[in-house]
């Protein structure tokens, strides 16, 4: 037993193990007698670090949101065109995710638990994109088209669902048949069929992509 | 009030829409000439001293006022 263990090492030590059981059990499917066992301490001490299982749950989802995406190194190192910062702004999230994809297991299992404290904080996560892009597409996007307001909303959701499924297929799904395929080529080609959709081409970005019928 | 050149209203953006239209206006003025930006996204503290880190820009003030953000930077020479 690691009881002389400095309490704020004690505490992260908590803390690094609950995040793994959320993330792969979700909030519902852990107890904290397992996160205890996990850690080697009882309840007791457990307890006394956090006062309940929701605010350890509530402290795992701080910690990650501490980690906050910075995209000021994509705005002040590419040209400030839209498919440019788009591209940058999808490898930055990416490179959270690769670095702990944790993050990625958590956001799902929120989805089911319906925990109104993990929703929110992964809507912020994704609400960086989905403005960018409805931002983007309505100074952009003509006026003429017939319903304007529901496209761009609804190619903000694209995205978001296109990179979420694209995230999860690589590293949730280890034997998949994208295995091969490194996670750069796979966003561009994806970021790149999304600017076709959204009637922006890019076509330097991905040659082999496009369909010659 | 202190003086400035040119104002960007960045309230309810979010990172990286302010900094964005921050470098564009900034690119639009002359070395010397300073750009005030009213943000209320929070994560713009820490963007706007970053980005003027990165971009050798001045950051003059930096400030919060009723819940809205306010940073004053002066484009380098």
């Amino acid at each position: 037993m690691n009881q002389r263990m400095p309490a704020h090492q004690r505490r992260d030590s908590i803390l690094e193990a609950a995040m793994k059981l959320f993330a792969e059990k979700g909030f519902h499917g852990v107890s904290i007698d397992e996160i205890a066992r996990q850690v080697d301490v009882s309840p007791a001490i457990l307890y006394r670090h956090f006062a309940s299982k929701q605010q350890l749950y509530d402290t795992v989802l701080q910690n990650m949101s501490g980690r906050r995406e910075s995209y000021v190194d994509t705005v002040v190192n590419s040209s400030t065109s839209f498919e440019d910062v788009l591209i940058g702004m999808t490898q930055v999230y990416i490179k959270s995710v690769t670095d702990n994809p944790d993050l990625l297991r958590i956001e799902l299992q929120s989805l089911l638990d319906g925990s109104s404290a993990t929703n929110e904080f992964f809507k912020n996560r994704w609400k960086s994109f989905t403005d960018y892009i409805e931002f983007s597409l309505n100074e952009r996007m003509s006026h003429d088209i017939p319903n304007r307001e529901i496209t761009i909303m609804a190619a903000g959701l694209m995205f978001q669902g296109m990179l979420r499924e694209a995230l999860a297929q690589k590293f949730l799904q280890p034997h998949d048949r994208l295995e091969d395929l490194s996670m750069e080529e796979l966003s561009q080609e994806l970021v790149a069929l999304f600017l076709r959709a959204v009637g922006m081409n890019k076509s330097h970005l991905s040659r082999k992509a496009v369909i010659k019928v | 009030m202190s003086e400035f050149d040119a104002e960007l209203d960045a309230t309810g953006l979010n990172c990286p829409l302010p900094i964005l239209r921050a470098k564009k206006a900034i690119a639009g003025l002359e070395g010397g000439q300073t750009l005030k930006i009213i943000a209320t996204d929070p994560g713009s503290v820490k963007d706007f001293e970053a980005f003027c880190k990165q971009t050798g820009n001045e950051l003059l003030s930096s400030g919060e006022e009723g819940g809205k953000f306010m940073f004053m930077i002066k484009k380098a020479a």
